[in-house]
């Protein structure tokens, strides 16, 4: 604590008991620090003119005995996720704070907030859990999750609050799937307690049409309290047991009711369920069956033309079948015809060396024996000219022979002829056979 | 798969098993004909399915559209 000041002198009150006079400020410095040694505690009361300032959000925490002013610091209250309305009983805990403002500014009291919850949330919390194995007992969980959903609906309906947020959610996700279909807005309290058997009626409603292939139910950020209306037992039994899948958006992604766990999905924000009603980018699916369509053309010209190509090839097949074993049988015959020239001029090669062989050995033998072998050829030569037809046809005989020029050399084949040759030394003279 | 059962999904499954049988080259020229068929007719389903999400956002409120249906209702009645 600061020592106690100064009182200024000469400015004093005449005749006064009280000490002083202090410099305002010193004294409001020590009012700030005797207020901040109060003790930390939590107050509970309702909530009334809440405002955000620049820094901190201020309200009024009242009960039937007294009120307080309270602040908060913004970015503490904005972690909470809270929303404070008039009437909402709260629990504060913090202490007491005073801000000595200055020569421009003016002093403040308040109770400085740094703990809050909403009032009564654990019972709801109780309440609720009590309410969640109950209906998990049951078997409401299931159902909805067996649903068939479809990836593609036509028409799709559409549970939230007329002026809700939450509704302009929705068609931002369907936009951003590129969805345009059927849309069927129903508007329903989302707060108060005609809440659950409006949005009940509602989702049965949706249900008796045809068309509606998946409702969303939708609602923006809110206290457990605002949101208790979604964790009403009729209204889970009702969607648990709608023939349409119902997707919840309900609060932000912290809070969970029972909607969530009953419905067949349960969404962080209604853009996301929006987008889980209709579960392909339809642009991209557009794009998707124009490649499909292409490959399947595709295929099935592929499939005729290399059938049509195999076939005419087919049809060739003979032809060219002939062609090529004439190909071959000629090519052969040249490799026959190559390969018998070749062997020829071997052959010739072969006789030439032999002949040369036999000159060779003829003139290494024709030393020693030359005379007695021209004796002998001389002899040959002889008898050889004693056996000439010639000189026998010169010492006047004659020689018959026929048409084809062939010796006659009995009677009986010259009758037969009847018409022979006589050959002379010096030629030939017809006759005729007239025996 | 009967008309009653098919859904854009499983049409388009369905063409998607199609093209990975003629990607095989395994299907004979009949069973090709007719698949190729078959894809056709379910790829002129998918696209008549985009094509009723895609002209254009039609919002209804529910109680106009239970009104219209009532009144259809007593009309054929």
């Amino acid at each position: 604590m600061s020592a106690r000041p100064k009182p200024i002198s000469g400015e004093g009150i005449p005749d006064s008991d009280l000490p002083g006079p202090y410099p305002v400020g010193s004294y409001a410095e020590r009012l700030r620090n005797r207020l901040r040694e109060f003790a930390r505690v939590q107050l509970v009361g309702e909530v009334w003119g809440f405002r955000p300032g620049r820094a901190r959000v201020y309200f009024e925490l009242r009960d039937a005995r007294g009120a307080l002013p309270c602040s908060m610091w913004q970015s503490d209250f904005e972690a909470l996720g809270v929303k404070l309305t008039d009437g909402l009983r709260i629990v504060a805990g913090g202490g007491c704070d005073y801000y000595p403002g200055s020569s421009t500014s003016s002093p403040s009291f308040s109770f400085a907030v740094t703990e809050l919850r909403i009032a009564g949330e654990g019972d709801l919390l109780v309440q609720l859990e009590r309410l969640r194995r109950k209906l998990a007992a049951d078997g409401l969980f299931e159902p909805q999750k067996l649903l068939h959903r479809p990836l593609l609906p036509r028409t799709i309906g559409v549970v939230t609050g007329e002026r809700g947020k939450a509704r302009d959610d929705v068609l931002a996700g369907l936009e951003r799937r590129g969805w345009a279909g059927r849309l069927v807005w129903a508007f329903a309290p989302v707060q108060d307690r005609h809440a659950a058997p409006a949005i009940a009626a509602a989702l049965r409603e949706l249900a008796a049409i045809p068309e509606v292939e998946v409702a969303i139910v939708a609602r923006g950020g809110g206290s457990l309290a605002d949101l208790f209306a979604f964790c009403d037992e009729a209204l889970c039994r009702t969607v648990a047991l709608l023939r349409v899948p119902v997707i919840a958006s309900v609060g932000h992604h912290t809070d969970r009711t029972l909607i969530d766990d009953v419905a067949a999905v349960s969404c962080s924000t209604p853009t996301h369920a929006a987008e889980t009603a209709v579960g392909v980018d339809c642009r991209a699916a557009r794009a998707h069956v124009a490649t499909l369509t292409r490959r399947l053309h595709g295929q099935g010209r592929r499939a005729i033309v290399e059938r049509a190509r195999t076939l005419t090839h087919l049809s060739r097949a003979p032809g060219q079948h002939v062609a090529r074993h004439r190909r071959h049988l000629h090519q052969l015959l040249r490799e026959l015809r190559a390969s018998a020239k070749r062997g020829g001029d071997q052959g010739r090669s072969l006789a030439s060396v032999h002949m040369l062989v036999l000159r060779r050995s003829a003139a290494r033998a024709a030393g020693a024996d030359r005379v007695r072998r021209r004796a002998e050829l001389e002899r040959l030569a002889l008898a050889l000219a004693a056996h000439d037809p010639d000189r026998t046809l010169a010492r006047g005989y004659a020689l018959v022979e026929d048409d084809a020029g062939d010796p006659v050399t009995s009677a009986a084949a010259a009758r037969k002829a009847e018409d022979v040759a006589l050959r002379f030394r010096d030629g030939r003279v017809r006759a005729r056979v007239t025996e | 798969m009967s008309s009653g059962e098919r859904t854009y999904e499983s049409a388009v499954a369905r063409i998607e098993e199609i093209i990975r049988r003629l990607d095989s080259g395994d299907a004979g020229l009949r069973e090709t004909l007719d698949l190729v068929k078959e894809g056709r007719d379910l790829v002129e389903y998918c696209a008549a399915e985009l094509d009723a999400v895609s002209s254009g956002l039609d919002e209804l409120r529910l109680e106009e559209l239970v009104a219209r249906l009532e009144r259809a209702g007593t009309e054929a009645g």
